[in-house]
């Protein structure tokens, strides 16, 4: 077990290498174009990541706990649509920025009581609850966008505190929050023991229960938490919001070192595998290359550093003679 | 299984015979099929087609998919062909792939035709258009360049890249800009499926890479709401201004914001109710004139014989000015 | 080894399915006795062609076990379909059209297949992967572009209905079913597919080539995806690059609510192709009742819910 909380903090290989390939693209993509290393595209990058970054960190509690959400796209949207309509009611901007979260809370406890209670697999049950909330979004939405929402919540969030914009303090916070439970909680230490197994976690009295559903309740706040700012970002609400963020979110926290089969996460992981996504993404467009690309450079690099760890492994056991096994 | 199966069929068989005698209708019917549903856009032309039908007096169907899935499109148009509609439009998400459904219509007697997107060698009956292909394409280009100049960077970002009918749009872009204004350098399309997130961070990503950019064009209507935010967002209004096919309620703040310059548009519940018409003149056999009267339009409707296309007439364009005077 | 074939899931999804098809027919037959038709029955058959075929090729992946999953069905679908019709403009005589797409399926499958087994990439990341990359190198290539020219003989095959069965449903669809049925429920190689799912350790030992077969059962589904992707082509008359969309979440919900258990080890070929038609059926019904197609997507996923958990109270009750 120690080995394991280990990894939550101090960077390892993984993290290691995901921060070289972070710089290595920054300085590929500064030689390429002119336009890349300026304040301003930062800025979009940064910018860019926020969504992923909260809902990829509930992400990774699920994955690390041996769960899986494959609706938090749709769960995003139906958090978006609540903001959105508190805002265009008129409700004031700092109550609304709380919508979020709470709507979210409210689907991650009803997701959790599908799966927890009726002990379905994570994958499969969140897969129907997909649909169903997908249809909600339709149905809450009837065709008509929420668009031109009024300007207030945009601007709560968009003012800096101490030089820093507010969506860095409210990523900074949620990551210290979940770092100080992983660290200095029991909840920690519990939500690892059943990602490593569910069974042994149960036998030695840990409440399996409890745990699960508290971990699907943090995860939809935090996905409703991206809502709010994603209202904010985009004044909108379409029907296809999140549509490709389940598979985004799993893709970022994997390639940041957390194992889907549960009992390892990493947070520094986290963060900079979304970043790195999101670098280069934006880093190709820049330099020319078109957008259809994109998931092709995702998918690769997916396969790329799951594959390369693997082999680079097995490489440096048969060189410490502890060959094949 | 098997069994159930057997049961099922040898129940359904019998049906059959029941049903088809009890088969009688009052109203015809006409039913049309968007590329896609709960979009303001299409929205708009179902209430068109709901006006038309009370109007005309015939039973107006609304149907479509979910995603912008032409599979999912074909399996909508088949249903309503083995319903027995007696008139189908449909706006083509693919128009290759549209050729098994206009078969099974003609085979049992059904007139199917296009509406807002089509599929010009399928054998459809008609073609209710918007405007044209071409006319659209030109209007956006003219209507930047008098806005930006005729030596700007202008870059296109589109939804789908497997939707014809914005691909057609994007391709008379490029012709009319390499045709009238050779100085014009339209940066390649860019795709951002169907969400305003995508949409926003290309556009962010576009206005990094070129910051001599002068306009961006969002093409389809899901992106608009995303490269005009990106506008805002990046504090370039003024210096870039966004312009795309998107309707006033939709564009109204980023027009007033001033994130877009303009929109060009046609009225879709006019759409709506011309194809609920067309339809109607289909059914009844009635033969398009060169100019026709249709109830509750000003100017009357042109069709192209040689093509078959039934013309809505000139897009609209929309600008902070006038956009308070339309509610769609 | 009979503990296995005699656990009880499997039947009662069956039973299941079976019944909700029947209210699904009845229900419809009320409301609108119009619908039964030989026509809707060739319409239902000939839009879950595609989808039996994929179905089939996750549900075998899972079957085996090993957390198996197989999420690029749909990427492999559209770029079978896509590298069929860019070969054949690259000048490969149109006669060998359908076995280009089927080998590019297989190959396909295979490097899902090398991943799980040689790299030990667990298959939900490795398929993940695959996913984007087979997608999206599919748009990527064609520029969005749909593919035309698919030969006309083909589409004869493709577009034929014979007795109100169409024929790539009957020549395709309906042999590889009962084949994988036979398969699984009379020989050793379905024994072992089930004894890996059900316990890998233990297949293992008992001298399974685990690896091998699992190798061999991702190629199958890159396979069967190839093959769907083929029909695609002679039906639609051309190659689309997004003809799998949303194909891996349909495949897998078919799977799932044809009983085949997550885990691996415990389901049949029946309840898939049960699943199948009970999905299309639904969806036809209520296009023909014409329900907004917005309950369809919800309908589908409570459905999956309501199955898993009766599944679940059943096993508990025992």
């Amino acid at each position: 077990m120690r080995q394991l909380r280990n990894g939550v903090f101090s960077l390892n290989g993984r993290e290691w290498s995901l921060l070289v390939a972070c710089i290595l693209a920054i300085i590929v993509f500064s030689v390429a174009s002119p336009y890349y290393a300026t304040s301003g595209n930062a800025g979009t990058v940064l910018r860019n990541s926020i969504e992923l970054l909260l809902v990829g960190l509930g992400m990774m509690l699920l994955l690390a706990m041996g769960g899986i959400d494959v609706s938090v796209g749709v769960v995003m949207g139906l958090a978006a649509i609540g903001v959105g309509r508190a805002l265009g009611a008129g409700v004031d901007p700092v109550l609304t920025a709380f919508v979020g979260p709470l709507t979210g809370a409210l689907l991650g406890l009803l997701t959790a009581a599908v799966i927890v209670l009726g002990r379905v697999p994570a994958i499969v049950g969140t897969l129907g609850l997909l649909g169903v909330y997908r249809t909600a979004i339709f149905v809450l939405l009837g065709g008509q966008w929420l668009s031109g929402l009024p300007t207030g919540l945009t601007l709560l969030l968009g003012t800096t505190i101490l030089g820093l914009p507010v969506a860095a303090w409210v990523i900074a916070l949620a990551y210290l929050a979940v770092w100080i439970a992983l660290r200095r909680t029991p909840f920690g230490l519990h939500l690892l023991a059943i990602g490593n197994s569910e069974e042994k976690a149960r036998l030695s009295g840990i409440p399996v229960v409890k745990i699960r559903f508290a971990t699907f309740i943090v995860s939809g706040a935090l996905t409703g938490l991206a809502a709010t700012f994603y209202v904010a970002n985009y004044r909108n609400v379409e029907m296809t919001v999140g549509s490709t963020l389940a598979l985004d979110a799993i893709a970022a926290v994997v390639l940041g070192g957390t194992s889907i089969l549960g009992g390892r996460c990493s947070l520094v992981g986290t963060v900079l595998g979304v970043l790195l996504l999101r670098i280069l993404q934006n880093g190709l467009l820049l330099t020319g290359v078109p957008s259809l690309w994109q998931p092709v450079v995702t998918g690769s690099l997916l396969i790329g550093v799951l594959g390369f760890e693997v082999l680079s492994n097995r490489l440096s056991l048969s060189r410490l003679g502890w060959a094949s096994k | 299984m098997l069994k159930h199966i057997r049961k099922a069929l040898a129940i359904s068989a019998l049906s059959l015979a029941v049903s088809t005698a009890a088969f009688a209708q009052d109203k015809p019917k006409v039913a049309f099929v968007p590329q896609l549903i709960g979009i303001p856009y299409f929205n708009a032309m179902e209430a068109g087609g709901n006006r038309a039908a009370k109007e005309l007096g015939v039973d107006f169907i609304y149907s479509g998919p979910v995603d912008t899935n032409p599979v999912d499109q074909l399996q909508i148009v088949q249903n309503l062909i083995d319903q027995g509609v007696n008139a189908i439009s449909v706006s083509v998400l693919d128009a290759s792939s549209i050729a098994p459904v206009v078969e099974a219509a003609k085979a049992k007697g059904i007139k199917l035709f296009t509406s807002d997107s089509d599929a010009p060698d399928s054998g459809r009956a008609v073609y209710v258009a918007q405007a044209t292909d071409e006319g659209l394409g030109n209007t956006i280009i003219d209507e930047l360049v008098k806005r930006v100049g005729e030596d700007a960077k202008i870059g296109i970002v589109s939804g789908e890249a497997t939707a014809s009918n914005l691909n057609a749009w994007i391709g008379f872009m490029q012709k009319q800009a390499a045709a009238k204004y050779p100085k014009l350098k339209l940066l390649e399309p860019q795709y951002a499926g169907g969400t305003a997130e995508r949409a926003a961070q290309i556009s962010g990503d576009l206005m990094a890479a070129n910051p001599d950019i002068k306009a961006i064009i969002a093409v389809a209507s899901t992106t608009c709401p995303g490269v005009a935010q990106a506008i805002e967002t990046a504090g370039k209004i003024g210096s870039v201004i966004g312009a795309g096919y998107c309707s006033p309620n939709t564009a109204r703040s980023y027009l007033k914001s001033g994130a877009f310059g303009f929109t060009v548009l046609w009225d879709p519940a006019q759409l709506g109710y011309l194809t609920v018409w067309a339809g109607k003149q289909l059914i009844d056999g009635k033969a398009f004139e060169a100019e026709n009267k249709v109830p509750g339009f000003d100017n009357p409707v042109t069709y192209d014989a040689t093509k078959g296309i039934l013309l809505l007439g000139p897009p609209a364009v929309f600008t902070a000015e006038n956009v308070d005077k339309f509610d769609f | 080894m009979n503990r296995i074939r005699k656990l009880q899931g499997p039947a009662l999804i069956l039973a299941l399915l079976a019944l909700l098809w029947i209210i699904v027919i009845l229900v419809l037959l009320v409301l609108k006795p119009s619908v039964f038709s030989l026509g809707t029955v060739t319409t239902i058959l000939q839009f879950s062609t595609i989808l039996a075929l994929v179905a089939l090729g996750q549900a075998i992946v899972i079957l085996a076990g090993g957390a198996g999953i197989d999420l690029s069905v749909g990427g492999i679908v559209s770029l079978s379909a896509i590298a069929g019709m860019l070969a054949m403009k690259l000048g490969l005589p149109s006669f060998l059209l359908p076995p280009a797409c089927i080998i590019a399926g297989a190959a396909l499958g295979a490097f899902n297949g090398v991943l799980v087994t040689k790299l030990s990439i667990l298959p939900l990341i490795a398929t993940l992967g695959t996913f984007f990359v087979y997608s999206g190198l599919a748009l990527a290539l064609t520029g969005g572009a749909a593919q035309s020219g698919v030969p006309s003989w083909l589409l004869i095959w493709g577009r034929g209905v014979f007795s109100g069965i169409p024929v790539p449903f009957l020549t395709i669809a309906i042999p590889v079913f009962a084949i994988a049925g036979i398969v699984l429920m009379w020989t050793a190689w379905g024994r072992w597919i089930y004894a890996m799912g059900f316990n890998e350790r233990s297949a293992r030992l008992v001298g399974i080539p685990v690896d091998r077969a699992r190798l061999i059962l991702y190629s199958l589904s890159g396979v069967l995806s190839g093959a769907a992707a083929l029909i695609s082509l002679a039906w639609l008359g051309s190659g689309r690059p997004n003809i799998g969309q949303n194909l891996e979440l349909e495949s897998l919900t078919a799977a799932m609510l044809g009983g085949i258990a997550i885990l691996g080890g415990r389901g049949g070929v029946g309840g898939v192709f049960a699943a199948v038609m009970l999905l299309v059926t639904l969806k036809t019904g209520l296009l023909q009742l014409n329900v907004n197609t917005v309950w369809q997507v919800g309908i589908v996923g409570a459905l999956l819910v309501f199955v898993l958990l009766a599944d679940r109270l059943s096993q508990n009750w025992r």
